[in-house]
């Protein structure tokens, strides 16, 4: 009994930090999630609709095609960083003079925080002063302009997502290919494989559980991107690069549409949920799953 | 199936060489252990053999067929490695037919093959396991099921036993063992246990610091040993030394330890006043009334046999006996040491006399 007291006064802390930050708010965004309030309203009262703002969801065109739009960003950005991530990771394993230098500097944007890639990632986007436009027409002709052109726009929060979180793909799988055991890639190379039949049958099964972490991570980021989007377009142009997350933030600041937003907030952390829970299913509990002889 | 010729091979890393031009022979068929004390270079003239090394100088073929250049997967081989290399993902049935699925082998061919292979090691039961749900023992013969199934010409081995408890251990001597009977591929094995030489071999190579010591039968090895490292190296206990020299005595030849205790000798080529090592193994000294007076330090009774670390004056010795004994320690006892089984190495290069 008395060690059981004693473990749970260890995790009063972390329970107390838990529920002011993370249950509490929760529970109060599902509370005016059934509600109409919008403080700066003709009603600022705080007025029960009970599945009113979910109805209203359902049919709301903006919404829907933010979700879209997150979901075509989310896709892209993740599956290019986990792609890309695991080339260089297999390059920093192998033995190359300069190694640690170029693994130490491709970790920095890792360390600069997200309003700041947007922002910088503005300046160099911006037509006229911006090194990117101005190389795209020295080299190609191209004029990029990220203020009028739709699918320049969602390239450019795409490729700047990739940049910026690409070096966490690279270390959670270099970590994971560091701590392999070296046999079973021999064995393959004895069995007759070659270097793609590696990848595919030894590497790839044996990194799974460390890229479906990642991806888990990436995903979930990804889908509730603001900062740097909103830095870099501002969801524009039109609503092209308005992801749910800029969505949800333009419906609660800017509008004070509490309790809507407050719906469309659960609706996506829902979506997520799902989307989490049918990669794990498609990847891992597969592996589980016995096989009938 | 096919012979293995390794000649004048070199391995360096770097500046550092570890193997010094080695040269081994081994026949079709031929069951050859590569033994010697860690570092020794044995494991990495194995993986040479395999191809999961380069080769820095000279030359290996296989079948006659020089494979300096040819790829692992290209060299018609198998290896077991020493903690089985399986692959976690895959069941037992994939991962002892993966070598044929990647060649592209019909799904029927590679389960008759698989099967035949479970049926030889008893593993039938298991081919729907994965191997984290294996004992060491069961993982130990998927690995060597994995290599029956491709049905290479030549099985390699790499301590393939070190991961396995005493008892376990036994068994899979006498099932690798048999298996090489059955099959009569020829395998190469690397172990550092002289008695998993002593016991599989047809021929051991005995191995140190990157050099062959010497190359032969185990009884070969046992009864003849080059030098005193070979002596030590195989046979347990191990063997005893006594540094000396000979001496002459009433017109034959004796050994005088240099703590100058007198021992018996027999025909050996080596002048009077030469100082040499005395090698005598503990199984060919025996308890004699008549025998040198011994003082006991410790006795070890195993039931089957006694081991007796003695001294005889200041020099250590060390005996296994049949009988069992009822002295204490401190108390003496009278060896006999049988003189046509003592061995004389001379002491500046340690090679026999």
């Amino acid at each position: 009994m008395r060690s059981n007291r004693v473990g749970w006064l260890l995790l009063a802390p972390t329970i107390l930090i838990l529920a002011v930050f993370g249950i509490v708010p929760f529970l109060y965004v599902l509370y005016v999630a059934f509600h109409q309030w919008n403080p700066f309203g003709a009603n600022p009262n705080m007025i029960y609709n009970g599945a009113d703002n979910f109805r209203r969801l359902v049919f709301d065109a903006e919404f829907l095609t933010s979700v879209w739009f997150t979901l075509k960003f989310a896709f892209f950005a993740v599956a290019s960083e986990v792609a890309l991530g695991y080339l260089l990771a297999q390059l920093f394993m192998k033995d190359s003079p300069g190694k640690g230098f170029f693994r130490t500097i491709h970790t920095l944007p890792l360390i600069v925080a997200p309003i700041v890639v947007g922002s910088v990632w503005r300046l160099m986007t911006t037509p006229s002063i911006g090194i990117i436009p101005y190389l795209l027409n020295d080299w190609f002709g191209y004029d990029l302009n990220i203020g009028r052109d739709a699918t320049s726009a969602f390239v450019i929060t795409v490729i700047m997502d990739i940049w910026h979180w690409t070096p966490l793909v690279t270390l959670t799988l270099l970590a994971a290919l560091v701590s392999l055991p070296k046999e079973p890639f021999e064995q393959a190379q004895i069995d007759g494989a070659n270097r793609w039949q590696i990848f595919w049958h030894v590497t790839l099964p044996m990194i799974r559980p460390a890229i479906l972490a990642t991806v888990f991570i990436r995903l979930m980021d990804a889908l509730r991107t603001v900062d740097e989007v909103w830095m870099l377009t501002g969801g524009g142009p039109g609503a092209a690069t308005r992801y749910v997350g800029l969505h949800i933030w333009k419906l609660v600041f800017p509008k004070t549409d509490y309790g809507y937003g407050s719906a469309i907030s659960v609706i996506v952390l829902y979506l997520t949920l799902v989307m989490c829970w049918l990669l794990y299913v498609g990847l891992v509990a597969r592996r589980d799953r016995k096989r009938p002889s | 199936m096919a012979g293995v010729s390794v000649r004048n091979v070199v391995k360096r890393y770097g500046s550092v060489q570890v193997i010094h031009g080695v040269d081994v022979e081994i026949a079709d068929g031929e069951f050859v252990i590569l033994v010697g004390p860690s570092g020794c270079g044995k494991s990495t003239l194995l993986r040479m053999i395999a191809g999961l090394e380069a080769i820095s100088d000279g030359e290996i073929a296989i079948g006659g067929k020089v494979v300096n250049d040819v790829a692992p997967k290209d060299r018609d081989i198998a290896m077991v490695f020493q903690n089985y290399a399986l692959y976690p993902h895959k069941n037992v049935a994939d991962n002892m037919g993966f070598s044929l699925k990647i060649k592209g082998r019909p799904r029927a061919e590679i389960d008759a093959k698989v099967r035949k292979a479970a049926e030889i090691l008893d593993l039938t039961k298991l081919l729907d396991r994965f191997p984290r749900q294996l004992s060491g023992g069961q993982r130990q013969r998927v690995a060597m099921g994995r290599a029956i199934v491709r049905d290479p010409q030549v099985f390699l081995f790499d301590e393939p036993l070190s991961n396995l408890d005493a008892k376990l251990r036994v068994a899979m001597r006498v099932e690798i063992k048999e298996l090489h009977q059955r099959l009569g591929t020829t395998i190469v094995y690397v172990t550092h246990d002289q008695i998993e030489a002593m016991t599989m071999a047809d021929k051991i190579v005995v191995m140190r610091d990157g050099h062959v010591e010497q190359v032969g039968a185990p009884l070969d090895l046992y009864d003849n040993p080059g030098n005193v490292f070979v002596a030590g190296f195989i046979g347990s206990p191990a063997m005893n030394f006594i540094k000396g020299r000979i001496d002459a005595r009433d017109g034959g030849q004796i050994f005088v330890s240099d703590a100058g205790a007198v021992l018996p000798v027999s025909g050996v080529n080596a002048e009077s006043g030469r100082p040499v090592v005395y090698g005598i193994r503990p199984e060919h000294i025996d308890l004699d009334g008549d025998g040198l007076p011994a003082t006991v330090s410790v006795l070890e009774p195993t039931g089957s046999e006694t081991q007796i670390f003695a001294r005889i004056g200041e020099d250590p010795i060390d005996a296994v006996v049949k009988a069992r004994l009822k002295v204490r320690p401190g108390e003496e006892i009278r060896l006999r040491i049988d003189p046509s089984r003592v061995h004389i190495f001379d002491r500046q290069s340690s090679a026999r006399l």
